[in-house]
């Protein structure tokens, strides 16, 4: 083995909403018409169980945006986040149709009461037998507050500010029952000892909660922490809490600088920073040839009118910067500053719309993941040798099932080939997977 | 057929948690507690026995009103743990094809955003066979686990319910049923002059809008209710699909409660027989009547040998320690609530022993799967409707079969009971007769 085994993940961007519809291989309208039932993602999670992923990620917002031109019509028209229905619905039946699999849903500190997240949670880890995550969101985008009583999020460093206290509270009522509260006495009748389960009295300066929670320690304890933010703070926060985090960067020696940062942070606050994988996302584009493959990369970097409008209502979004006001072949002001996703606006200044629009930095330089799968496997081995670790995390917003099986039974066997990634799941709960190696 | 067909629904009560655990028909009931196995064999039954929904019943903290700890519901797993409805639900959903099923969710946990959220795709993947039940919490202890010091007073919390409602069924019907186009050839996916923003900005609420997911295939989910005061009987006829009552005082009671439902439903501008009154009910089948009532007798010399289990359910429903009373001494009138109004008035001047014989259920219906089909349809020609919700704490999987496949084809042999679903749709099911 060349480099050391990494962790395989699976983004499901756009969360729990319509994949592949007016794109090649999205299968006929009945079944595209079917975006609300569990059946895509259920393939999906089965497909990387067969390939031992470690988890499968849903991602969610909760609003129809209205960012671009002030107005829903561009999201609704081109699917741009919307819709996407509730991630704590589906992961039910991602738990029913799988046994190994870990499966991380993202719910936000901003929605939720720490007490109803922490509950959700507990009830997932027991229902999977200790397979959850929880994806940490603060909210960016004001429209999303505004479905739960504010004009506006709260300000970037507060959000991150009020998640720490959240951490504290949910971990504080995931810690409430003792591992052996349950006594389980069936001659005597005694089903759990209430010395050993304890209240919280939790009194911050966000949150106040008595617990304690009303059911037992679950099998894991607590959810997979994952976490994504870029920004200082929020690379701050995933230091102290964050178990896995969803990383971005678009050449290696970014992807190392990145890796190396989080890891300096998480050591800063005591932790063991292997106790932190970070997964980098990638969408690799595999075929029969390299040349079919390029040719195919080369047409996905064909952008229509349609396609340059969804860019710029998702650009939109998630920085809550109309980017209508711009000229496309104009530098964009250094200026521009976001509420919502700092680092990545941050990356924006200065640069043409276009370009911008046109260099999604998934996809280009030198992670373009493209060829045969031995080629994309070569390749990913390179760069994680580079990096140091710890692996990637897939990524396709309009995925087909098509994709899935390109991913799932062709790329993957090649890593596992070269001894890169796991051919068997070693143990039953998603964070000694996760921590295996 | 004598009486008009009714409807049977099914009560989880305790929730997601443990189920019968240390009796004779328990199997790996304490072991097992946190799967939710038995809830889906629960739910296959009761759709193979045609039954309209299943309530998952729920509250959110752990009980410490007897005695003023938590010691005893602990160590007996009365009305604890209990684990997230909203779970359950989608398992339940995923493996059965007709049945209804109800998450019990409450106002004053929830905001109406996410509570609308979680139940529009609720109905979108179970294709329409979702309910609310609606409650608005009863116990200082849930809302301290939400950050309150003490719940909102009873009232006040229907007056939340009711704006809640309000702005959850705005948001239900904010996408138009025909909104998503899907429209590949010209890239549009859906039409944005069919969804709406609804801007609410009520007494307690602020929400925006619209739902960030298409109108679910019933639209609205089904609503049950089980609100027994005056204010809460006001809520659910304004609101209610189903309510669900545990009223006692035998047919006549329950004929003025039904009546009294209809009459304000009516008075809210909607048609009665949009409202279904269920009534609870603990059926005890045996193969013979004999050996039935022997069983109902071994129940309450159970019962009466261990009062400390029905007073735990006692002193959390109302909020009073009943752990004070002496057992054999009349409840005084000057105990106070500001949790379940209607069951205090029940207690008051029986003593605990007394009203915990009665508690149990509202009615006996004790014999062979035949003579309690013939008293549930003479209880019912005397009501008028609209049917039973059978509720059985010590829930075991032969109990479901006893009904399931006793009682039930006895009912349906008498025509009480339907022998097909001729819908899709729970609401649709709910609503036919």
């Amino acid at each position: 083995m060349s480099a050391r085994p990494f962790h395989l993940g699976w983004f499901y961007s756009k969360g729990f909403g319509p994949k592949a519809w007016k794109h090649q291989w999205a299968g006929p309208k009945s079944a595209v018409a079917r975006f609300t039932k569990p059946d895509t993602a259920v393939e999906l999670a089965r497909a990387m169980e067969r390939a031992c992923f470690d988890y499968f990620m849903i991602e969610d917002s909760s609003n129809v945006p209205y960012t671009y031109q002030g107005s829903h019509h561009a999201y609704l028209r081109h699917s741009v986040d919307t819709p996407k229905l509730d991630p704590t619905v589906l992961a039910p039946y991602l738990i029913a149709a799988t046994e190994k699999l870990g499966i991380v849903v993202t719910c936000s500190t901003t929605e939720y009461h720490p007490f109803m997240l922490a509950r959700k949670m507990n009830t997932l880890d027991h229902v999977s037998e200790g397979r959850i995550g929880w994806n940490v969101v603060t909210g960016s985008n004001d429209g999303g507050a505004q479905n739960y009583g504010r004009d506006k999020q709260y300000p970037h460093d507060e959000r991150y500010d009020r998640a720490d206290e959240f951490l504290e509270v949910a971990h504080g009522l995931w810690a409430g029952w003792e591992p052996d509260a349950l006594v389980l006495d069936l001659e005597k009748g005694v089903f759990a000892d209430g010395d050993k389960v304890h209240p919280l009295h939790h009194e911050g300066r966000y949150y106040r909660s008595r617990g304690p929670l009303s059911a037992p320690r679950s099998p894991q304890g607590s959810p997979v922490i994952c976490q994504a933010g870029g920004s200082a703070r929020g690379q701050a926060f995933a230091g102290r809490w964050a178990e896995t985090i969803i990383a971005s960067a678009s050449t290696p020696e970014r992807m190392k600088a990145y890796r190396d940062n989080v890891r300096a942070t998480a050591a800063a606050h005591g932790r063991d920073p292997d106790q932190i994988k970070i997964l980098f996302l990638v969408s690799p584009t595999v075929d029969e040839t390299r040349e079919r493959a390029e040719d195919r990369y080369r047409r996905s970097l064909e952008i229509d009118d349609n396609e340059v409008e969804y860019q710029l209502a998702s650009l939109s979004r998630q920085s809550g910067i109309d980017f209508s006001q711009f000229p496309m072949d104009e530098p964009l002001p250094d200026t521009l500053v976001s509420n919502g996703h700092q680092s990545m606006v941050a990356q924006w200044q200065g640069r043409v719309l276009a370009d911008v629009i046109r260099g999604n930095p998934l996809n280009s330089g030198s992670n373009a993941f493209v060829g045969t799968a031995d080629d994309v496997a070569a390749h990913m081995d390179e760069v994680m040798q580079e990096v140091g670790g710890d692996g990637f995390l897939l990524v396709n917003s309009y995925f087909s099932r098509r994709y899935v099986t390109e991913v799932c039974d062709g790329l993957v066997p090649e890593l596992q080939r070269r001894g890169l990634t796991r051919t068997a799941y070693e143990h039953d709960h998603l964070r000694d997977n996760l921590m295996a190696f | 057929m004598s009486a008009n067909p009714f409807h049977l629904a099914w009560f989880g009560a305790g929730g997601f948690g443990v189920k019968s655990w240390n009796k004779t028909w328990s199997g790996r009931g304490g072991r097992d507690w946190a799967s939710p196995q038995l809830w889906v064999d629960i739910a296959q039954a009761l759709e193979r026995a045609r039954f309209d929904y299943i309530i998952i019943e729920d509250s959110s903290y752990v009980p410490d009103a007897y005695g003023s700890n938590s010691k005893a519901y602990l160590s007996s797993a009365t009305a604890t743990p209990k684990m997230d409805p909203t779970v359950l639900a989608p398992i339940m959903s995923h493996l059965t094809s007709r049945i209804g099923i109800v998450p019990t969710l409450s106002v004053t946990e929830y905001h109406p955003y996410m509570l609308a959220r979680k139940i529009n795709t609720l109905d979108h993947m179970s294709n329409g066979r979702t309910g609310w039940n609606i409650v608005t919490s009863s116990s200082h202890r849930a809302a301290q686990n939400y950050g309150k010091d003490l719940l909102e007073e009873h009232d006040l919390r229907y007056d939340i319910a009711d704006e809640f409602f309000d702005v959850s069924c705005r948001l239900w019907e904010s996408w138009d049923a025909d909104a998503v186009t899907l429209d590949a050839d010209h890239g549009v996916w859906a039409d944005y002059e069919k969804v709406h923003t609804i801007d609410f900005e009520g007494k307690f609420f602020k929400v925006r809008g619209p739902l960030n997911a298409p109108q679910s295939p019933q639209g609205r989910p089904v609503f049950t209710q089980a609100g027994g005061s005056a204010r809460g009987k006001q809520f659910a006829a304004r609101t209610a699909n189903s309510v669900i009552s545990g009223v006692e005082g035998g047919p006549a009671a329950m004929k003025r409660f039904r009546d009294d439902i209809r009459a304000q439903a009516t008075g809210y501008g909607r048609d009665p027989d949009d409202v279904k009154v269920l009534f609870m009910a603990s059926p005890v089948v045996g193969e013979t009547d004999e050996e039935a009532q022997a069983k109902r007798a071994r129940q309450v010399a159970f019962a009466e040998a261990h009062p400390e289990l029905g007073l735990l359910h006692l002193s959390r429903h109302s909020g009073i320690d009943f752990a004070q009373f002496p057992l054999d001494e009349p409840i005084p009138d000057t105990a106070k609530t500001n949790g379940h109004q209607q069951m205090l008035a029940q207690a008051i001047g029986k003593t605990p022993r007394e009203f915990l014989r009665k508690s149990l259920s509202t009615m006996e219906f004790v014999g062979s799967p035949d003579t309690v089909a013939a008293k549930m349809e003479e209880v019912m020609a005397e009501v008028g409707g609209d049917g039973f919700l059978i509720a059985n704490f010590d829930l075991n999987r032969r109990y479901v079969s006893e009904i399931a496949d006793g009682l039930v084809p006895a009912l349906q042999r008498r025509g009480l009971t339907r022998t097909e679903y001729t819908h899709s749709r729970f609401r649709d099911n709910l609503l036919e007769f």
